[in-house]
């Protein structure tokens, strides 16, 4: 292996194997083990950032390949440019920071930390995969491993039913849509004739021979991205998500997972962007849901529903960003990304921060911490500035660019970019207000009775990550020229002129004070009016919608079932044998008329042979004739063993064996489960028109009799090239004479470990469903039994 | 219901029977590569002698005899098979290969030829006892009224929060015939505005 396959090895490869062992660490260590989870993004980091100095960077695009089923043409093969490695960083980077913050936010009573890590460390692997793949199918393997990874996360906390729902409609929502955009894949796969990004992105798109169907295509792998950064109409679930713990949701639900369908949304930009469909699609529903999202946030209360909400927002306008972007390429994506995980990771960790200090979460019941959380309060000032965009931090930097952009592009796309300008100021405006509001309520004024009661001091190990990241957002913002040199090195598009401070007295200026302005105003009201109007309207909340809608998959199958009369499935098998006799039977006699001719010897007459069928046929009359459930049985079972006969005749003395054993298992089980019956139910229920049932019963018994005689009869031996190749060369290639035994465990030996892998999960089924006995009295009597509650002691309550 | 009969005589011919049958049951997995046998059938002969053993002494001693659940023995099973899959990849060949050594001329037994299909079979023959055993055993205990799984096992088994289906289907078929619609699942409290903590002014 060379240097760069070892390094990509080490940032992904590592953390994917790594994270069950600090799960079975986790045990040992305890809380303890965090450190160890913590050695894995700090390694990623590292290598990302030795491998960023191996590239040919700026502008160069280079593919590293494990082989891993060559004869399939499945290879691992790893796409390394500046544009991966920008989005690797910051996965890496906010990972060391997150469980960095985690091991103090979770503290030393932290009972179930070998689980929590091991998540944390699976969902670093399973991004940093994402963004590395080369392959589409890779890549979208990766995507549902994130999707899989969030759901564990969301729900980690599973005794609070709000957990469940919140995992629940997140794993339904991204992974639902991961499969539309799989889809989207396989045609994209099938049209360009090939599944290799890097191939696809130096050829491009055929779109001139193609178009509709790569339209279709792209629509459909842009779904995949909107449901992944919860893009309008999805954008419900990624609040509802806030019910993880809040390192969780400062690194999945801020700074990493939600942008994946930025990211997505960025790699195939070069590739859609000569599509007609492309702007009017991200340009509405990003901008749609900027404004959306900016208004959502404004109106909710729980901290962290106003930051998850304030992401769709921003999220929203770096899709409809990429909606926008000229031919040649977006200039200042990086940007606005960077300064969206500065500000959001902080602000989520200070979130996290006050609610471990409190356990309060609703905005309106916090107040002046500042006196007591001075350093917190100055970080949590810089982050809301950044994200108020106001000057001095890396906000202010992103939002002139962004209006620069709106004036000098958008102007092309007509009305489209009008709705976009509306939406984006109308964005910024509500921003600015929930910015001032979330840190005024929580830092200034009176401190209300209940913060003062809960208050205790979290320490200031956990201050250090939201510091570090409003320090950067700080130093960045005075000095913007740091900035410029590593984003150009990572950049796809190094034209892009240089970020200053100040650019002069002009329009994005005045624009960008008018929206303080209103955006101050705004909180005024509010704050005069003592937020007294502030709820979301119902008309607004899609997750209940979503959730009536998976209720009423539940009602719907109940309904299905109770027509279908499930609880008889005695009626069903007159139906079947009907279907099989229909279906079959008609292409039996299509058969017939194609040729005419019985392939069986009617000459050859073995006395042995007629002994044993007959006495199988006498066993089966005596099944018909005895009344007596466990007589019948026994009859059934005396025709089975004749079976074996048979076989025994036909030298066959393996599948001889097996019947015998079989045989005498199921008659074991069978009679077994009829004892479980009552002696009554021997004379059966009441059905209307016994006689008839009878007759039509028969009838069908006959025509299964009729149909398998005429299939024996007109069977021809196919052309038996395996049979043959099997018996010559069991003694050659697999040692054995036994040929049965040699196909089971060595030609086809693959198919008989899947077997028993299969039987064995079969048997746990099974046991799962026993398990549902019927309680005793005195079970009853001591109620229900609990669930296993794994509450952490006095945080993350919400 | 099958409880044997308490008789000396098939008491001692069946724990007697115990031992020749799994004595056939080695026997027919050993020669399983040349001759008629294999894994799947001396696991089978295997289950049914075990559950033979279980008639004479009961089923809640059977539990005392064997020790071990016998879904354990299928999962060692299955990972007996995994690993004599996974073992020719060390040495650079293909998953699942499998290798024979032939000794010719041994004393006493003459030639012999041994090989990891035998391992391999041997996973099978795990697999099938333990499976056979579990289901067996489990139905024979439900039909005895006895409890379906121990304490323990429940654990593992089943999830706790569920309510025994009878119980649940006795509730839904009542609320069906009244149209009762079905109960909702939880949702977090709408977002009610609350009287501020501060007045402003």
């Amino acid at each position: 292996m060379d240097l760069k396959s070892t390094l990509i090895f080490l940032a992904i490869a590592l953390p994917l194997l790594g994270s069950p062992l600090v799960a079975l660490l986790g045990r040992r260590l305890g809380p303890r083990v965090g450190w160890v989870a913590l050695a894995f993004p700090v390694i990623s980091t590292a290598s990302l950032l030795w491998l960023s100095t191996l590239l040919d960077l700026p502008g160069s695009r280079q593919v590293v390949e494990w082989r891993w089923v060559p004869s399939l043409g499945l290879n691992l093969t790893f796409l390394l440019d500046g544009f991966s490695l920008f989005f690797a960083l910051i996965v890496a980077g906010m990972g060391c920071l997150v469980i960095f913050y985690a091991i103090f936010y979770n503290g030393d009573d932290f009972r179930h930390a070998g689980r929590f890590y091991s998540y944390l460390v699976l969902f670093m692997a399973a991004m940093l995969g994402t963004v590395f793949s080369n392959h589409l199918i890779l890549l979208y393997a990766f995507w549902e491993l994130t999707s899989v990874a969030s759901f564990l996360l969301i729900g980690f906390l599973h005794g609070d039913p709000r957990s469940r729902i919140g995992a629940r409609q997140a794993l339904l929502v991204t992974a639902s849509t991961g499969l539309v955009m799989f889809t989207g894949l396989l045609l994209l796969e099938q049209i360009a004739g090939s599944a290799n990004l890097s191939m696809l992105l130096s050829t491009g798109l055929p779109w001139s021979e193609h178009g509709p169907m790569l339209t279709v295509a792209m629509a459909l792998i842009m779904i995949g991205a909107f449901g992944k950064s919860a893009q309008f109409p999805f954008q419900f679930w990624l609040p509802n998500a806030m019910t993880a713990p809040t390192p969780v949701s400062a690194y999945l639900h801020s700074a990493t997972m939600v942008k994946l369908g930025v990211f997505l949304s960025g790699r195939f930009f070069p590739l859609f962007v000569e599509s007609d469909l492309w702007v009017p699609l991200l340009g509405v529903i990003g901008f749609t849901t900027m404004a959306l999202g900016a208004l959502l946030a404004l109106l909710s209360h729980d901290l962290k529903a106003i930051l998850a909400y304030s992401s769709v927002s921003q999220l929203g306008y770096l899709i409809g960003y990429y909606g926008f972007g000229p031919a040649g390429g977006v200039s200042y994506d990086y940007l606005h990304i960077l300064n969206h995980v500065f500000y959001k990771g902080s602000l989520f960790m200070i979130v996290g921060i006050v609610a471990h200090a409190t356990g309060i979460r609703d905005i309106r019941q916090l107040g002046g911490l500042f006196r007591r959380l001075p350093v917190l309060g100055v970080t949590a000032l810089i982050a809301t500035a950044a994200m108020a965009g106001l000057p001095l931090t890396t906000g202010f930097l992103s939002k002139e660019m962004v209006l620069k952009e709106i004036f000098e592009t958008f102007g092309k796309h007509g009305a489209l970019g009008g709705y976009a300008a509306v939406c984006v100021v109308a964005g910024s405006v509500m921003k600015v207000a929930f910015s001032t509001r979330l840190f005024v309520n929580i830092f200034l004024g009176e401190k209300p009775g209940k913060v003062r009661k809960n208050f205790h001091d979290p320490g200031l190990w956990m201050v250090l990550p939201p510091l570090f990241l409003s320090g950067c957002a700080l130093v960045f913002g005075i000095v913007p020229h740091w900035l410029d040199v590593p984003l150009r090195y990572l950049s796809q598009q190094p034209t892009a002129e240089g970020l200053a401070l100040w650019h002069g007295f002009t329009l994005e200026l005045a624009v960008s004070t008018l929206i303080v302005a209103l955006g101050f105003g705004l909180y005024g009201i509010g704050h005069y009016t003592a937020w007294r109007w502030h709820h979301i309207p119902n008309f607004l909340r899609f997750d209940r919608l979503f959730e009536r809608g998976v209720e009423g998959i539940f009602v719907l199958a109940k309904k299905v079932t109770r027509l279908l009369r499930a609880d008889a499935p005695v009626d069903y098998l007159p139906i079947m044998i009907a279907f099989l006799i229909a279906v079959v039977g008609s292409g039996v006699i299509w058969g017939f008329q194609q040729e005419h001719a019985l392939s069986v010897d009617w000459t050859e007459v073995r006395p042995l042979r007629v002994l044993a069928a007959g006495l199988i046929a006498l066993a089966l009359i005596g099944v018909l004739f005895l009344r007596q459930w466990t007589a019948q049985l026994i009859s059934l079972s005396v025709a089975g063993f004749f079976t074996c006969f048979y076989f025994v005749l036909y030298r066959a003395p393996d599948l001889a064996l097996t019947q015998i054993l079989i045989e005498a298992v199921t008659l074991f089980m069978v009679l077994l489960l009829l004892a479980r019956f009552p002696r009554s139910a021997q004379t059966g229920e009441e059905t209307p028109w016994p006689w008839p049932r009878q007759i039509f019963h028969g009838v069908l018994a006959l025509g299964v009799g009729v149909l398998a005689t005429t299939l024996i009869l007109t069977a021809r031996s196919h052309d038996d090239r395996l049979g043959t190749h099997i018996l010559e060369q069991s003694v050659p290639l697999a040692h054995g004479t036994n040929a049965v035994n040699t196909m089971l465990v060595d030609f086809r030996a693959f198919d008989t470990m899947g077997e028993v892998t299969v039987l064995l999960i079969a048997t746990l089924g099974c046991l799962g469903l026993l398990m549902r006995y019927k309680r005793t009295p005195e079970e009853y009597r001591r109620g229900a039994l609990k669930s296993p509650s794994y509450q952490m002691k006095g945080r993350d309550k919400g | 219901m099958i409880h044997g009969p308490q008789s000396f005589f098939f008491q001692t011919v069946i724990r007697f029977l115990f031992f020749v049958i799994n004595l056939l049951a080695v026997y027919l997995l050993v020669r399983g590569h040349n001759h008629p046998g294999g894994g799947f059938i001396a696991g089978l002969a295997t289950a049914i002698s075990i559950v033979l053993l279980g008639l004479v002494t009961g089923l809640r001693e059977l539990h005392g005899v064997m020790r071990i659940d016998p879904v354990r023995i299928a999962a060692t099973g299955v990972a007996t098979a995994f690993l004599t899959g996974l073992g020719p990849l060390l040495f650079n060949r293909p998953f699942l290969e499998q290798f024979t050594l032939h000794y010719e001329n041994l004393p006493l037994l003459g030639s012999v030829h041994v090989g990891t299909p035998l391992l391999f079979d041997l996973g099978v023959y795990l697999v099938v006892v333990g499976v056979t055993c579990k289901i067996l055993l489990v139905l024979s205990q439900s039909s005895q009224q006895l409890r379906v799984l121990i304490e323990d096992e429940k654990a593992f088994y089943s999830l706790p929060m569920e309510e025994p289906i009878e119980e649940e289907l006795v509730r839904d078929d009542e609320r069906w015939n009244r149209g009762i619609p079905e109960p909702r699942l939880a949702l977090p409290a709408p977002e009610t505005p609350l009287t501020p903590p501060t007045d402003p002014r």
